[in-house]
């Protein structure tokens, strides 16, 4: 089973089928099947093999029974009434997985694949799986989306819908958070989220899977299978239509159960992810504030608060040895570096902090206007931030939001999570330290 | 265990071989007792004299509840008088418990009271189970009264479950602090609750065909002197 997985995200040959002729609006229309085959010319590494129902796409066939057989998958962006004309046709190809774009497909019709589907030794992710699959580590761009390749990092996303999938996506690049592999599962007539969850457990190249889901399939099994990648990695879940859903309560405690991380909005969803992927969980709930704004350190301060987390006291030796080096920073709540505070102090005072046995994790503030920071300072703290030497979180902040932007562009493919609030940068370090204290209990249990 | 799960089988059993869906908190305490859930002791009898008997062998003060598997909501009938302290309390309260069933549900088919012992004061919590459609056995846990009723302060953990797990979602509660103690006064014996939670997430895992438990009241006395069943329901799905 886990093999025919594998061919959705790592397949090496992939058949992509639509129809430039005959169809009209929808995702199934030429344009979409264009760009379809476009994104896959463009990014993919391995062999495509386009078949054009409508015969006019330059390097395609018209028929399916022109391509060889035994391909790793195909991805079909046809209605579902071209889709089960074809389905004889799509199983006669011996393909080991099939992606179907489109939805739409009536109950009697997703019987009938479904019946297929368990008669053949084949897999298939949809129908309606309308925003496709894509690996960016082998340049599988299988989505109706044109020219949209995020960049290649270590978060993966599963959603059921394709619009928010996508926008998650679109957030994810927005915000510099780098995607392994993004999967939509649509109505999940085989291939559901647990399946994928089974094969990003252990899938190299993921550091944090993120999962998107309207409906909730198979409760008992997509929990157990988030345990299980709980084991290796964190799972994030966030959940649509909870208004409308009394049991709701229900799903919320079996999440907390197996140690998923909830969050309830794609902002928190990637702010949360960001810091799994790049940055150590966090053993303890002393938080040391490295700022050259004392004031806007106070925000940090009450947010931190708010989400039950203490103020490190720096030991005295880190302390003298800080003071001793640079005369002028204050010591109080937070390490003040003052406002003409460069990369030189930044990293040296991280070194030190980082180093004290009373702090468990660090927030870095660097703060643009009314100081002499350059966005080209931070690489210093990314420096630190990415030896993960000690196995302590640090999280950079910004109160401004185009300095955020700024920042994240200096650092950009750096593991170092930048945000550009107190709240988001410390629910970052909520679930870094979330993390940590259910890692060790998911296994045993339900 | 295979013992237990046979005990309990049996009562299934029979209940559903007497056409019904709805055990008789008697039996629902015989299927707790089975499970080694402690319950306060509770025997029927089906008439005044072996109410008499059996009152004194359970030893006063009593409490009285009219025992129809045609009446589940037994308050609601005025079938019960909790704290009868002697046996000319019980004579005056056995007619009318019986009199005040007749008049809720003529139909009623009666086979008696039980007569129950009579548990101090303590704090209330209740412990439910419900199959979820989409997740199976869940196991809910509350404070009594308000806590459940007004404020909805529950919290729900999917069966079976850990030691760890049951403790948090007893602390996880708003009222938490009720058991843990306020103003001097000492806590509620948590262990205890921890292990009903535990073996009502083992019943519901176990049984498939129970769709709904409800442990209401629970006793929870002071820190080391237990917990205890005071009421409870069991509901199995349609037979077949």
């Amino acid at each position: 089973m886990a093999s025919e997985v594998k061919a959705i995200f790592e397949p090496k040959s992939v058949v992509l089928v639509g129809a430039s002729e005959g169809i009209g609006e929808g995702i199934a229309s030429p344009a979409f099947f264009y760009s379809l085959v476009h994104n896959m010319r463009r990014f993919f590494k391995g062999k495509i093999h386009v078949v054009d129902l409508g015969g006019k796409l330059k390097g395609g066939v018209k028929n399916l029974n022109q391509v060889p057989k035994r391909r790793d998958l195909a991805v079909v962006v046809l209605p579902s009434k071209l889709v089960m004309k074809n389905w004889r046709y799509l199983l006669n190809l011996m393909i080991k997985a099939i992606v179907l774009v489109a939805g739409g497909f009536n109950r009697q019709q997703q019987e009938e694949l479904a019946r297929w589907v368990a008669k053949r030794k084949i897999r298939v992710l949809g129908p309606n799986a309308t925003a496709g699959v894509i690996n960016t580590s082998k340049g599988l761009c299988a989505t109706p989306e044109r020219d949209f390749m995020p960049p290649r990092g270590g978060v993966a996303v599963i959603s059921q819908g394709g619009a928010v999938g996508m926008a998650i996506l679109d957030w994810a690049s927005f915000y510099g958070v780098s995607v392994s592999k993004f999967a939509s599962t649509g109505d999940g007539i085989d291939v559901t989220e647990a399946d994928l969850l089974e094969f990003l457990t252990y899938d190299k190249e993921t550091k944090v899977i993120c999962i998107y889901l309207e409906s909730v399939r198979d409760g008992r099994r997509f929990l157990g299978s988030i345990r299980e990648a709980m084991k290796r990695k964190p799972v994030i879940v966030m959940k649509g239509g909870t208004a409308r859903d009394k049991q709701d309560r229900i799903f919320a405690a079996s999440l907390k159960q197996v140690g998923a991380i909830r969050v309830d909005n794609v902002e928190e969803l990637l702010g949360v992810a960001d810091a799994l992927a790049k940055q150590p969980p966090m053993q303890g709930d002393r938080v040391v504030v490295v700022t050259n704004a004392g004031g806007a350190a106070t925000l940090v301060a009450d947010a931190l608060s708010r989400k039950g987390f203490a103020l490190a006291k720096l030991s005295d030796k880190v302390a003298k040895k800080i003071t001793g080096k640079y005369q002028d920073i204050n010591i109080v709540e937070w390490v003040d570096l003052g406002i003409d505070a460069k990369d030189d102090r930044y990293k040296f005072v991280l070194e030190q902090v980082l180093s004290d046995q009373g702090v468990d994790g660090v927030v870095v503030m660097n703060e643009l206007k009314l100081s002499f920071l350059k966005p080209v300072d931070v690489q210093a703290i990314a420096e630190v931030a990415e030896k993960k030497s000690k196995g302590k979180p640090v999280v950079s902040v910004t109160v401004a939001g185009r300095a955020g932007a700024l920042l994240r562009e200096a650092v950009k493919g750096k593991n170092i999570p930048v945000y550009d609030s107190p709240e988001k940068a410390v629910r970052a370090l909520d679930a870094l330290r979330f993390y940590w204290k259910t890692r060790a209990r998911v296994e045993k249990g339900v | 265990m295979a013992a237990a799960k046979k005990k309990v089988t049996e009562i299934l059993n029979s209940v559903y071989k007497d056409g019904r869906r709805e055990l008789m908190e008697l039996e629902s305490k015989q299927v707790l007792a089975a499970w080694g859930v402690p319950v306060n002791r509770t025997e029927l009898a089906r008439d005044l004299s072996e109410a008499v008997k059996v009152a004194r062998e359970v030893r006063y003060p009593i409490v009285l509840k009219i025992a129809s598997p045609d009446i589940i909501h037994k308050s609601e009938a005025k079938g019960v008088k909790v704290g009868l302290s002697s046996e000319l309390e019980l004579r005056q309260s056995f007619g009318e418990l019986i009199n005040n069933a007749r008049t809720y549900k003529p139909d009623a088919k009666i086979l008696g009271v039980t007569i129950q012992e009579y548990l101090p004061p303590a704090r209330e919590v209740i412990v439910g189970a419900l199959q979820d459609p989409s997740f199976g056995p869940t196991v809910m846990f509350g404070l009594g009264g308000v806590w459940v009723e007004v404020l909805e302060d529950i919290s729900f953990r999917l069966a079976p479950l850990s030691a760890e797990d049951a403790r948090e979602m007893i602390q996880e509660i708003k009222g938490y602090p009720v058991l843990a103690g306020i103003r001097g006064t000492p806590p509620a014996d948590v262990g205890a609750l921890i292990d009903i939670i535990q073996k009502i997430g083992q019943i519901a895992h176990e049984f498939s065909e129970i769709t709904e438990m409800d442990l209401n009241p629970i006793f929870a006395f002071d820190n080391g002197k237990g917990a205890v069943v005071a009421d409870a329901r069991i509901i199995l799905v349609e037979s077949g």
